[in-house]
């Protein structure tokens, strides 16, 4: 699961021209550590969505790859 | 193109849908009831136009029952068409009618817009949002308050969706079109109908075609310049 997050996170990163990142922990933010912007953010959740046909903002704000993955594993 | 049209059964949306299907575009078009008309269409252009059977009041299902046909497919255009008017004098105000009229004309349009939005992220479409607005939004008429205040939302609704997404390349702008023939305006009477046509410039009812080109142009590559826009198609209202 880790590594379709992220080759998401890349799809999204190099579509608005960003540099693309290597691996994901689970305590890396979203914002600050990856450096996704409020477009980006609606962008990952459409396509995790897509994937893994759940809404991560749905229930509020996600902050952090671990938050991601705890939402993920327990649909 | 891909184009997901709302009330595509009869008055303007039958004519704008009648010119996609000309131009050659997959329009996917959504009303309550199936005409005769729209039989034929789907006969006639089975290829290219899918009919949806749907009820605008009903905001819960737009998820489930409209975007289960775009899961593996781009939207590259939403034409917010449909819409009813309730009109009466404010002092008659009656809050069922208004909701419903909220229901169809605002609410359900924007939840569509959300997963149009949506959609286009997932494909990287610069995709184009256009909205049927209405000249009473700018000059007023009587009775037509309560219609006039649903446009208006979505004129505010479409200069936002621009300026919140024009970034990643989508536009939406609104066609603010000015008194034409058709259902919606079949209950006014002669009288009060042609007092609106002689507050227009050209002195008659607004020429439907004229509307159903010009939502084209907009969603062409053409209009690629063209967002967060009302563009008047109204005779030249005064």
């Amino acid at each position: 699961m880790e590594k379709q997050i992220l080759e998401i996170i890349n799809t999204v990163l190099s579509n608005r021209g960003k540099a693309t990142i290597n691996e994901i922990h689970s305590n890396m933010k979203l914002r600050e550590d990856i450096g996704f912007d409020s477009l980006d953010l609606a962008e990952l959740t459409v396509r995790i969505e897509a994937m893994f046909n759940i809404d991560i903002f749905e229930d509020g704000n996600v902050n952090t790859i671990g938050e991601i993955l705890t939402k993920l594993s327990k649909k | 193109m891909n184009v997901l049209l709302t009330g595509v059964s009869k008055g303007l949306g039958l004519i704008i849908l009648k010119e996609l299907l000309k131009n050659n575009h997959k329009v996917f078009g959504i009303s309550r009831t199936k005409t005769v008309e729209l039989e034929k269409l789907v006969e006639q252009y089975s290829e290219q136009f899918v009919w949806i059977e749907y009820d605008l009041g009903n905001y819960y299902d737009i998820k489930s029952q409209l975007f289960k046909y775009f899961k593996d497919k781009p939207i590259h255009a939403y034409i917010n068409n449909a819409a009813i008017a309730y009109d009466d004098l404010i002092t008659n105000l009656n809050i069922d009618s208004l909701l419903k009229m909220y229901n169809v004309n605002v609410f359900t349009p924007m939840l569509i817009t959300k997963y149009v939005i949506r959609n286009m992220l997932l494909f990287s479409t610069k995709g184009s949002i256009v909205h049927i607005s209405s000249i009473s939004v700018h000059t007023g008429y009587k009775g037509l308050a309560m219609y006039a205040s649903t446009k208006g939302a979505l004129e505010a609704f479409s200069k936002n969706t621009a300026r919140e997404w024009g970034e990643k390349g989508i536009r939406s702008n609104c066609v603010v079109v000015g008194f034409m023939e058709t259902e919606m305006t079949s209950a006014l009477n002669e009288e009060i109908k042609n007092r609106i046509y002689q507050r227009t410039t050209l002195k008659k009812p607004v020429d439907k075609l004229s509307v159903a080109k010009t939502v084209l142009f907009l969603i062409s590559d053409e209009a690629s310049s063209i967002t967060g826009q009302n563009v008047f198609v109204d005779n030249g209202t005064i």
